[in-house]
């Protein structure tokens, strides 16, 4: 069965999900995996299915867009790439979190750190709401480390990228929030 | 995906309410070192700890950096000395203090327990020979830490092991007199000593323990007291049965860090891991006081009437909480009152709103007992050994770990200032009231019986 990923965006509003996931099953698609997202007033949602025998990608296509561009949603369709991830080692969860005063380039210098260390972000919430007030201003990255980069330089390189950019990080093994919050 | 909540949470934790490991404790096991010749006994016993003990402390900065949880103290503790030593004359016990002061030095451990006896029922040789040798081995040595269990529920009170302690204190303030007697900040008398406590002065490996074994004492006084400020400012009309809930709660999330950290040193060294004390440990840091969270549960000063039912519940609710997050739990777990390493616990002391008779009441809930309780330097051995019998018989008969760190500080009266430095803090001299009235009754020597364990009124 072939896969696809679907993705989504347009300004929120109820019935979104719902027109997608419409058309999807009238056109005998199955959805595997779902995931949406609301930042502010934005909806983004992505989808991974498989298309139904005899249906091609192009005639989905068209009949989305009949769906879903008189609702001013904008959409793509691709087919689904093999994972990219860490190489043979493996790779531990780590979660690093920043907090300090708004400015240009906070997202643009903690990820280039990371990506500099082939190292791979799996959540993101990023909220800059407080202005001055640093515990308002608050990065928090969940990111897989492979086995075979050197976690103490990892780790100098993002502190001195934070003074740089005047942030208070630190970056901790994911296993001590679950330990400490989840039963 | 975690929550906003469980990582902002847990910073809030670190950064601002002091959560750490307070000691992950090495347990090394010295009988095997055992031999009629000290030389070679303190060769072995000096091979052994640097074998077992020499990557310790960066096992223990590895595991802290990798969780971001700082691991505040290593430390070891061994085998009693009396028994894995038990040839030694009282000379040779003083080089084997010496040889575990430089074996801590060579492993940067702050403090090694374990010069320590059993003597609830009775005295080897090698008990003897210790105690004598204990107020030297206090003064020549820095990181050596002394326990004597002079009493248990099985075995009742031996009081003439308890006047022998009183003695021995006055022998060991005398000798280190130039720092305050700093040498009886170092030596624990027990009731009921337990055998895997991870915590200074009182730790010692027990005979019935594996060959190393990692034990761990967590702290977070300033987490609960935090959690219980939030939570009233939240809601005003909370009761004590809800706060008891917040301090639960509290207390699993604390455990859970040292139950983690604990297991991954011991699979890093290779060695068992033991148990997590569910101790509330303070330091004489603003914001890492037992002390305080009294005042968060609404009462003036620790000390004041209501203290013994406040740390009734204090206690209970860590247990609950912190023996649900953890697999194996063990030590004292229970909240300690160092009146000199707890800044507000001394100053309670200072303004005469804690006495020493409420710190004893206080002891009856709680562990550990009169901790780093500085008493003027007149006081004389024999009553010591009756302030001492007083906490051992609550330990005994309410079936609990209990303990005296008593400080006659020489040359001071009540109402100076003695001070230890460091985590071991400073803190006023306490009265002792009715002074030379119990000489009779302790020179009587002799054991007190074992407690009937029925009838329990």
């Amino acid at each position: 069965m072939k896969k696809l990923v679907l993705s989504v965006i347009g300004a929120d509003r109820p019935g979104i999900v719902a027109a997608v996931s419409a058309i999807l099953f009238e056109n005998r698609c199955n959805i595997e995996d779902v995931s949406q997202t609301l930042l502010q007033t934005a909806f983004a949602g992505i989808f991974i299915i498989t298309l139904a025998e005899g249906l091609a990608p192009d005639v989905l296509e068209s009949r989305l867009r009949q769906g879903l561009e008189s609702r001013g949603l904008h959409f793509h369709l691709e087919p689904l790439e093999a994972a990219g991830g860490p190489g043979a080692g493996g790779a531990e969860p780590f979660v690093v979190t920043t907090m300090g005063s708004d400015r240009l380039g906070l997202v643009a210098g903690v990820t280039g750190v990371m990506a500099r260390y082939g190292v791979n972000i799996t959540g993101l919430k990023a909220v800059f709401r407080g202005g001055d007030d640093p515990m308002r201003n608050v990065m928090i990255y969940e990111v897989d480390v492979p086995s075979d980069v050197d976690r103490r330089a990892f780790r100098e390189a993002l502190h001195k990228e934070a003074d740089a950019l005047g942030l208070d990080l630190s970056i901790q093994h994911r296993d001590i929030f679950e330990s400490i919050h989840r039963v | 995906m975690l929550t906003q909540r469980e990582v902002l949470s847990t910073l809030e934790m670190l950064k601002n309410e002091h959560l750490d490991v307070r000691t992950v404790t090495l347990g090394i096991s010295l009988l095997d070192c055992s031999s009629h010749d000290p030389g070679h006994f303190m060769d072995r016993v000096r091979e052994k700890i640097w074998r077992l003990a020499g990557h310790l402390v960066d096992a223990c900065d590895e595991v802290g950096e990798k969780y971001g949880i700082p691991v505040v103290n290593k430390r070891i503790a061994v085998s009693p000395i009396a028994v894995a030593g038990a040839p030694l004359s009282s000379r040779d016990m003083v080089e084997a203090a010496r040889t575990l002061d430089e074996s801590a030095a060579r492993v940067r451990v702050d403090f090694i327990g374990g010069f320590s006896a059993l003597v609830e029922k009775g005295m080897t040789p090698g008990d003897r020979a210790l105690i004598e040798a204990v107020p030297e081995a206090m003064a020549v040595t820095e990181r050596v830490c002394t326990s004597v269990n002079v009493a248990s529920t099985r075995a009742g009170i031996n009081m003439g092991a308890v006047y022998l302690m009183g003695r021995t204190l006055k022998a060991a303030a005398e000798k280190t007199a130039d720092a305050d007697g700093l040498g009886c900040a170092k030596i624990c008398v027990f009731a009921n000593i337990p055998q895997d406590i991870p915590f200074m002065a009182g730790a010692y490996l027990g005979v019935g323990e594996p060959d190393a074994v990692i034990n761990v004492g967590v702290s977070g006084p300033g987490v609960v007291r935090k959690a219980i400020d939030r939570a009233r400012r939240a809601d005003p009309n909370l009761d004590l049965g809800r706060l008891s809930e917040i301090i639960k709660r509290t207390a699993f999330k604390v455990t859970r860090v040292g139950e983690l950290i604990g297991r991954e040193v011991a699979d890093k060294l290779g060695v068992d891991f033991g148990v997590v004390d569910l101790s509330l440990a303070p330091t004489p840091n603003v914001g890492d006081s037992v002390g305080e969270i009294f005042q968060s549960l609404g009462l003036e000063s620790i000390g004041v009437p209501g203290s013994t039912a406040a740390l009734a519940l204090i206690n209970d609710a860590v247990k609950k909480g912190g023996a649900f997050a953890s697999s194996y739990v063990g030590g004292l777990s229970g909240a300690f009152i160092p009146v000199s390493e707890d800044l507000n616990i001394s100053k309670a002391a200072e303004t005469g709103l804690l006495s020493l008779e409420k710190l004893e009441a206080l002891t009856s809930v709680c562990s550990v007992g009169l901790d780093m309780v500085a008493l003027p330097g007149d006081t004389t051995a024999e009553t010591l050994a009756a302030v001492i019998a007083d906490e051992m018989a609550i330990g005994v008969i309410n079936k609990k770990t209990t303990a005296t760190r008593l400080i006659p500080v020489p040359g001071k009266k009540a109402g100076d200032r003695a001070r230890f430095g460091g985590l071991l803090g400073e803190s006023v001299i306490i009265p002792v009231r009715d002074a030379g009235g119990s000489d009779a009754f302790v020179r009587l020597g002799g054991r007190i019986p074992a407690p009937i364990q029925s009838l329990v009124n």
